[in-house]
């Protein structure tokens, strides 16, 4: 049970979540500490990114956000280098075979894995969380956002993890908050709600990545004017092109997840990949671990990775 | 005009010498500076509300319904003070001692400039720009001004002593009233640039009028303020009403003569420092040499003379080379009250600089630097943003610097640069909130805080309308509340606290029914006695220690 323990000071009014925040080396803690960077980290891109100022934002609170999704980026980067075996792997690469909707499925059901490793399955989701933004925000080409749009987004789970407005997003915060008090299992439980809740609109996944295009691109133009250097813009794209689909995807495949059939299974769509073996995969996917990505190229090389992935498929 | 320190003779400040040779002799007037916050008690000594037309309108307060009674302005023709006071307020004069009672009505005082306010179609102000959004007396604590959101000052003057009521000082009555800013449209960015006025910062007094530097996101302007009570009177080639007189009829010659008129305040802008920021002017800092004055913006400090508009020396900048690599904005800058090479500026990252401007041009180099070091045991993901300083304030005596982030006041010592040497808690309970309040962007709120005369209290503002003041020397604290519903004119302001968790006990406040719009953000302290203002959006509340 959250909140009892010895570093946070007991008020059964408190958020544990808002508290201090411990070490993330407690096991039940980690994932409301995951979760807490989580939503500080979309709330910092809501602030960036949806705010339409008639003035000049300020300066120091663009600075201040900035800094916050830096260090955020900076731990999840951390985070993914030193855990070589990387379980969640296995439903990203699911997600990248799979088109539409079922990636958002994805997520639900590995995070509510009971143990192995719950900090990494919602690290995993939280890498994914990064990415699309990332890829929605970098490319600053609206002709290129267009046509990847629609499939690059729906396949990667996060933008279930943008709520549009802001309501529903203080309800997932305010569900976030009451999840601490609680066990891991109902924890993980509730996590699928705001999840589930947005995934549901998964038809409405490809729309909003359109919609925050939309609503990004008048807007783009504006705050690339309004702050000298392209400040915001670019400054996301400097720190989140490190965190490209290959560092956290096939840099240490873990096979044995592959083989885990509770976490393959869960998803209807993964089924697909049971016939598939882990070495086969990893022949496929090694020839992209040493590429380098460009920010634009991601959605490419899905394409191209999915092509070996059939012929595997009907290979075997 | 050229400023020149000098002496001056009138009033109580003869014995003053003004210049950065020396420092200012003469204690702060005794009273009741050294009881400290604890042990007196505070008075409300009036509440008044920034005119505007609009406030009348406003849906966001509570709509004084009462008759607006004019007469009080200076503008109009009561010239005594007797007069001025029986025709605003309308007391039987044995109530104006202090012990008497109040009246039971509350003589809050509901001020607007416009003479007509039933036709509101002719001033589309919007209905936020009351709010105040800086305070700051003068170096007499005779004058107290107030910028706000509109762009406008008012300047309140102190009601003068006179023999038959002695105790009734501490009063403040409209003095002046100006337009100082208006809104901008920066083309180049399709940008508005806000009216707000961020500072005010008064010269000292050097001849019979009064002078203010007041600063929008962009522009400095220096005002001044002056009496007007005679005209002159009987020109030769103008008759009474102004019109030219055939010169075929004047057949005598005379001297015009000044004949006393109604007084009359008028405010005009003397210098323009304009087109010098490219980002929002946060400070303005007049130096004690009172011939130049800096102003800084969020990554650069210009230094100006007042003399010269269309140059300025920048002496600090932090702009990197790469904007991208940005990550630390200057918030606030002060000039040392006695050292005019000195000055500090405090950053977003919790640190703070002293500079020296006679080690170089461009004070890019500290030469002091002051930071604590962060204690591990309260880290969070809020740490940095809590850390940034909202104000950086000099003591009188220029020996400490006090900065203020969100959770705490620091006062450190300029000869200890690794941690200050003392540090008070504001807000504490509100370090589980964080969260939170950083979705609602309170987390952002700048507060400021002001040092007493003495040095020996500092104020500063919290949320729901409640202010802190902290003793230095007993240690002691309280909080106090600035609201309309409990307070009666001369009525005792009553501690408040706030309770974390647990029972609640009556008359406490629990965290959860704080209420965050309302935050007191600028308050002002009279530089020599223990007065002061503070401002809770769009009402200024002064209030008195009270003197038994």
């Amino acid at each position: 049970m959250l909140g009892k323990g010895g570093k946070r000071k007991f008020d059964e009014h408190e958020d544990g979540l808002e508290g201090k925040i411990v070490s993330p080396s407690d096991g039940p803690s980690k994932v409301s500490y995951t979760l807490q960077r989580q939503t500080i980290f979309n709330i910092s891109l809501m602030k960036l990114y949806n705010h339409r100022p008639l003035t000049e934002p300020s300066l120091q609170k663009t600075v201040l956000i900035n800094n916050m999704l830096r260090r955020i980026q900076e731990e999840l980067k951390q985070e993914g280098s030193l855990r070589p075996a990387f379980p969640a792997s296995a439903p990203p690469a699911a997600a990248a075979a799979d088109p539409l909707g079922s990636s958002s499925r994805e997520a639900p059901p590995a995070f509510s894995q009971p143990a192995p490793a719950p900090c990494e399955l919602g690290g995993a989701a939280a890498l994914e969380a990064c990415l699309t933004p990332a890829s929605l925000l970098e490319d600053d080409d609206p002709d290129t956002f267009c046509t990847s749009s629609p499939a690059a987004p729906a396949r990667l789970a996060p933008p279930a993890l943008l709520p549009p407005e802001k309501d529903s997003f203080s309800s997932a915060l305010d569900e976030i908050e009451e999840l601490c008090p609680t066990s891991t299992s109902t924890e993980a439980a509730e996590a699928d709600g705001p999840k589930g809740d947005s995934s549901s609109g998964g038809p409405g996944a490809p729309q909003r990545p359109e919609g925050l295009q939309e609503g990004g691109r008048p807007e783009d133009p504006k705050l690339m004017d309004s702050l000298p250097g392209n400040f915001e813009i670019t400054a996301s794209t400097g720190f989140l092109t490190d965190l490209t689909l290959d560092d956290i995807l096939f840099a240490d495949i873990d096979t044995s997840m592959y083989d885990f059939d509770p976490c393959t299974s869960a998803s209807g769509t993964a089924s697909k990949m049971s016939p598939v073996s882990a070495d086969d995969l990893l022949k496929t996917l090694a020839p992209y671990s040493s590429q380098p990505v460009a920010p634009s190229q991601p959605f490419k090389m899905d394409l191209t990775e999915l092509d070996h992935i059939m012929e595997v498929l009907v290979g075997s | 005009m050229v400023l020149q320190p000098a002496e001056r003779h009138c009033g109580d400040w003869s014995h003053r010498r003004l210049g950065p040779w020396c420092s200012p002799t003469g204690s702060p007037a005794p009273l009741s500076c050294e009881t400290g916050c604890g042990e007196g008690t505070w008075i409300l000594v009036c509440r008044l509300l920034v005119p505007t037309q609009v406030s009348l309108l406003s849906m966001e307060e509570d709509i004084d319904t009462r008759k607006i009674n004019n007469s009080f302005l200076r503008d109009h023709s009561y010239a005594t003070e007797e007069h001025f006071r029986l025709a605003s307020f309308s007391l039987p004069s044995s109530l104006l001692h202090w012990s008497k009672p109040p009246p039971s009505r509350t003589w809050t005082v509901v001020m607007t400039y416009q003479q007509d306010y039933l036709s509101p179609c002719l001033y589309p102000l919007s209905a936020l720009s009351d709010i105040i959004s800086t305070v700051e007396f003068n170096h007499t604590g005779e004058l107290l001004a107030t910028g706000d959101k509109g762009g406008r000052v008012v300047i309140f003057q102190r009601e003068q002593e006179s023999k038959n009521q002695v105790h009734r000082r501490g009063e403040y009555n409209v003095y002046s009233t100006f337009q100082s800013h208006e809104p901008e449209f920066d083309y180049l960015k399709s940008l508005e640039i806000e009216e707000k006025i961020n500072k005010i910062r008064w010269l000292p007094q050097q001849n019979a009028a009064y002078f203010l530097l007041s600063t929008n996101d962009k522009t400095v302007k220096l005002w001044k303020v002056s009496e007007r009570d005679k005209r002159p009177e009987g020109y030769n080639l103008k008759d009474e009403e102004g019109r030219l007189r055939d010169p075929a009829t004047i057949t005598t010659l005379r001297v015009p003569v000044l004949r006393p008129m109604d007084l009359m305040v008028e405010a005009t802008p003397r210098r323009v420092f304009a087109n010098a920021h490219t980002y929002h002017i946060n400070s303005i800092s007049v130096n004690s040499d009172y011939e130049t004055y800096m102003s800084a913006d969020d990554l650069r400090i210009n230094l100006w003379n007042f003399e010269i508009t269309n140059q300025s020396f920048n002496i600090v900048d932090i702009k990197p080379a790469n904007m991208e690599e940005l990550t630390e904005v200057i918030t606030a800058a002060e000039f040392h009250p006695h050292h005019c090479n000195t000055f500090v500026y405090s950053s977003s990252k919790g640190t703070i600089r002293l500079c020296d401007m006679r080690a170089s041009a461009l004070c890019d180099r500290h030469t002091k630097f002051f930071e604590e070091p962060e204690d591990p045991s309260n880290r969070s993901f809020f740490s940095e943003i809590i850390s940034s300083i909202s104000d950086v304030k000099f003591s009188h005596s220029g020996r400490y610097i006090m900065t203020r982030d969100y959770l705490t006041v620091k006062v450190w010592d300029l000869n200890m640069e690794n941690r200050p040497i003392e540090t008070y808690q504001v807000h504490d309970y509100l370090r589980s909130k964080l969260c939170s309040l950083y979705e609602n962007d309170c987390i952002f709120d700048k507060f400021e805080c002001v040092w007493n005369g003495s040095d020996s209290v500092i104020m500063t503002g919290s949320y729901n309308n409640f202010f802190r003041m902290f003793d230095r020397n007993t240690k002691r604290d309280v909080t106090l509340e600035a609201s309309r519903e409990n307070s009666k004119p001369r009525a005792i302001l009553k501690p408040r606290k706030v309770c974390v968790g647990g029972k609640r006990r009556k008359d406490e406040i629990s965290v959860d029914s704080l209420d965050f719009s309302k935050k007191i953000l600028h308050t002002a302290w009279h530089p020599s006695e223990n007065i002061i203002a503070v401002a809770a959006t769009n009402n200024l509340y002064i209030f008195q220690d009270k003197v038994n």
